[in-house]
C-alpha cells in the first residue's frame, strides 16, 4: 500500500461551542493522524465528550468545522453520510447496546443494516467479533441486562467493531470497570489496535489507561487544547490543570522506566 | 486502492486459478459484498480451483468470512496465502459452527394448546403477584397506622397534584363534548313522543351514575395510570428503586401507597366533575334542542335523580381509581430492564385498567339495579 500524502482521519478546524452564555470550547484546533491513539483529557465539565460528540457528527459545533477522513459529515447527502459513517465505531460510556436485542443480535444489527451478508456469514462475523473481544459463544445469547460491566463494555466493543471501522472513538472506555478489568481492557484495544490497524480517539479519566494507551495527549482546559503532545513532553508542562492532573503521572513514568 | 476484484485464469491441465486483487474489506467503501459473492460463487464449486489471495491489498474479516463459507469452511492446498491472512482463517476455524434453527416443531393445535397454557400460566401468575402487591398494602397501611409520623404526606399530595388537578381540564373538555353529543341525539328520540321533559332524568341518571365515573377511570387510566407504570418501570431500570431499598425504605410504602391514596382520594371527586360537566353539555344542549329552560332543569334535576345516586357514583369513584393504581403499580413493579418490558407494560397497565374498570361496571350496574332507580 502506497499513500503518498497522509490525510488526517479526524480534523478539528476553530471549534467553537456555546451553550446560551456559556462558552464550552473557544477556537478548539486538533489533528488525528492515521494509525495513531489520542487520548482527550480534562477536568469535569470542560467539554471532552461534548468535542467527541462533535466528532462523531452527533452534535454540531456553534462555529468552525469537523472533518472526518477529509470529509465534513454535515454537507454529505444521506447515503454518503451513512457510508462514511461506517467507517468509524463509537463505544458510549455504558456501552449503549439495544436493551430488548440480546448481544449477538447486537452485534449482528450493524451488518444486517449493510444488507450484504446472509445469515451465514453474518453468524460467522458475529462469532469472530466475539472471539476478538475476547467474549465465549455462549454470551451471544444473554440480554444486556444479564451482562456484567466490563462483558458490557466488550459486546459494545465487539458491536463498534463490526463494520470494521478505521476509526474507533472511545468515551471513557474503562469508566466503572475495576483495575484488573480495566488493565485487561486496555490490553485488549491495544491488541486490537494492531491486529486491525485502527486509529483510536478515546476520552479518559484514568491515568493508567491513558499511560497504557495513548501515543499523544490532547489536554482541554480553559476552553482550549492547552497541549496535544507525547506524555513525557506533557508531563515538563507548567499549566495548572497539567500540574495537577499529572502530579502522579511522573511518578508513573518513573516506575515504568 | 482498488476495489474488490478477481480474474479467472485457465491453467494448462485444465484446472482454473482465481486471483483475487483489491481490497476484500468492508473498508473498502464501495465493495458489495452481495454482488462480489454472486460473481464468485461458481468457482466454489468446483474443487480442483486454485485459489491465490496473496494478491489483495486487505483482507478483513468480513472478506475471509465470504471466502471460507465458499470454500466450505475449510483452507487446503488449493488456497495460497499470506501468512497473516492464514492466522485470519485460523481464528475463524476456531470458532463455532452456524446452527440454523429450524421454525417450528410440533403441529399447530399442539402449538395452540401451549399457547393457552402458558397465557393460563401468565395470568395465574399476574393474579399471584397481584395479591402479594394487595398484602403488601395492607401491611404497610397497618404500619402506617401504627407509626403515622411516617406517612409519607409530601408524596400523596404530590400524587393528588399531579394525578388529580391538572386532570381537570381535560376531563372537563371530553365530558362536556360527550354531555352536548348525547343530548342532541335524545333530545331527536324524545321530541318523537313528546317527552321532552324526560332528557332531565336521563341525563341526570346516565351522567352521575355511568358517565363520570367511567370517563374520570378511563382519562386517569391514559393519563396518571401509564404514568405511573412508567415511572416505577423507569426506576427499576435505573435501580432507583434498589437505591430506596438500601436507604430502609419500603418501595411498597415510598412508592405504591402514596399513588393508591392520593388517586383514591381524588378519583370521587373527579368522578363528580366529570358528571357535572356532562350534565352541564347535555343542558346547553337540551336549551337549544328543546328549549329547555336551563334553570328549571337545575331545579328539577335534584327531584329525579336520588341522592342515593351520588352515593353510588362515589363508591365507583373510589373503585375505579383503586383499580386503576393497583393495576398501574402492578405492571409498573413487573418491568423487567428493557425497552421492550416498558413498552409492553405499560401498554397493558392502561389496557388491563380500562378493561377492568368495564367488567367492574357492568357488574356494578347489575348489582345496583334496584337502587336509586
Amino acid at each position: 500500500m502506497n499513500t503518498p500524502v497522509q490525510t488526517p482521519v479526524c480534523q478539528v478546524q476553530g471549534v467553537w461551542t456555546q451553550y446560551g452564555p456559556a462558552v464550552i470550547h473557544r477556537n478548539i484546533n486538533l489533528e488525528v493522524w492515521p494509525g495513531e491513539v489520542l487520548a482527550l483529557v480534562g477536568g469535569s465539565g470542560s467539554g471532552k465528550t461534548t468535542l467527541l460528540r462533535h466528532i462523531v457528527g452527533l452534535t454540531q459545533p456553534t462555529q468552525g468545522e469537523v472533518r472526518l477522513f477529509g470529509m465534513s459529515l454535515a454537507k454529505l447527502d444521506r447515503d454518503e453520510q451513512r457510508l462514511a459513517r461506517n467507517r468509524f465505531g463509537m463505544l458510549f460510556q455504558h456501552g449503549a447496546l439495544f436493551s430488548a436485542l440480546n448481544v449477538f443480535e447486537n452485534i449482528a444489527f450493524p451488518l444486517r443494516e449493510l444488507h450484504q451478508f446472509d445469515e451465514n456469514t453474518i453468524h460467522l462475523l458475529v462469532m469472530h467479533k466475539l472471539a476478538l473481544v475476547e467474549l465465549e459463544p455462549e454470551h451471544a445469547w444473554l440480554l444486556p441486562a444479564q451482562l456484567s460491566g466490563g462483558m458490557v463494555k466488550r459486546a459494545a466493543l465487539a458491536r463498534a467493531l463490526a463494520l470494521e471501522p478505521e476509526l474507533l472513538v472511545l468515551d471513557e472506555p474503562t469508566a466503572g470497570l475495576d483495575p484488573d478489568r480495566s488493565e485487561k481492557f486496555v490490553r485488549l484495544i491495544n491488541n486490537l489496535r494492531r491486529q486491525l490497524d485502527l486509529t483510536v480517539i478515546f476520552v479518559t479519566h484514568d491515568l493508567d489507561t491513558l499511560i497504557s494507551l495513548a501515543d499523544r495527549v490532547a489536554v482541554l482546559a480553559d476552553q482550549r487544547i492547552i497541549a496535544a503532545c507525547g506524555l513525557h513532553e506533557l508531563a515538563a508542562s507548567d499549566h495548572p490543570f497539567v500540574q495537577n492532573f499529572f502530579k502522579g503521572i511522573s511518578n508513573r513514568l518513573e516506575r515504568m522506566n | 486502492m482498488a476495489d474488490a476484484d478477481f480474474h479467472v485464469q485457465d491453467n494448462a491441465d485444465g484446472s482454473k486459478s482465481i486471483f483475487l486483487t483489491g481490497r476484500w474489506s468492508l473498508r473498502g467503501v464501495d465493495n458489495n459484498f452481495t454482488d462480489l459473492r454472486s460473481q464468485i460463487a461458481p468457482f466454489f464449486s468446483n474443487p480442483f480451483t486454485h485459489w491465490d489471495i496473496t494478491g489483495v491489498e486487505q483482507l478483513d474479516s468480513a472478506g475471509a468470512a465470504i471466502l471460507w463459507t465458499g470454500w466450505g469452511h475449510a483452507v487446503d492446498k488449493r488456497v495460497s496465502l499470506r501468512p497473516e491472512h492464514a492466522a485470519l482463517f485460523e481464528m475463524l476455524a476456531a470458532l463455532p459452527a452456524y446452527h440454523s434453527v429450524s421454525a417450528s416443531d410440533g403441529n399447530v393445535v399442539v402449538v395452540a394448546v401451549q399457547r393457552m397454557y402458558d397465557g393460563c400460566l401468565g395470568f395465574i401468575e399476574h393474579l399471584v403477584e397481584f395479591t402479594y402487591l394487595l398484602g403488601a398494602l395492607v401491611l404497610e397501611l397497618l404500619y402506617v397506622l401504627r407509626n403515622p409520623r411516617r406517612i409519607p404526606w409530601k408524596e400523596i399530595s404530590a400524587n393528588v397534584y399531579k394525578g388529580g388537578v391538572t386532570a381537570l381540564p381535560v376531563t372537563a373538555l371530553v365530558s362536556f363534548m360527550i354531555g352536548i353529543a348525547m343530548s342532541y341525539l335524545m333530545a331527536l328520540q324524545l321530541r318523537k313522543f313528546g317527552a321532552d321533559i324526560f332528557i332531565i332524568n336521563i341525563l341526570g341518571l346516565a351522567g352521575i351514575r355511568e358517565l363520570g365515573p367511567i370517563l374520570m377511570a378511563i382519562i386517569v387510566a391514559g393519563r396518571s395510570g401509564s404514568a405511573m407504570t412508567a415511572q416505577i418501570g423507569v426506576m427499576r431500570v435505573t435501580e432507583e428503586i434498589d437505591a430506596l431499598t438500601t436507604m430502609g425504605i419500603s418501595r411498597v410504602l415510598r412508592l405504591v401507597l402514596p399513588k393508591i391514596i392520593g388517586l383514591v382520594f381524588v378519583a370521587p371527586l373527579l368522578a363528580f366533575w366529570t358528571s357535572a360537566w356532562a350534565i352541564a353539555g347535555g343542558m346547553l344542549a337540551a336549551n337549544i334542542e328543546l328549549g329547555i329552560n336551563m334553570e328549571f332543569f337545575i331545579d328539577y334535576l335534584p327531584r329525579v335523580v336520588k341522592p342515593v345516586t351520588l352515593t353510588l357514583a362515589l363508591v365507583k369513584g373510589l373503585t375505579f381509581g383503586l383499580l386503576v393504581t393497583l393495576i398501574a403499580c402492578h405492571f409498573g413493579l413487573r418491568i423487567k430492564p428493557n425497552t421492550e418490558s416498558l413498552s409492553t407494560s405499560t401498554t397493558s397497565s392502561v389496557v388491563s385498567a380500562i378493561t377492568t374498570v368495564i367488567l367492574v361496571d357492568a357488574i356494578f350496574a347489575v348489582a345496583t339495579r334496584s337502587i336509586g332507580l
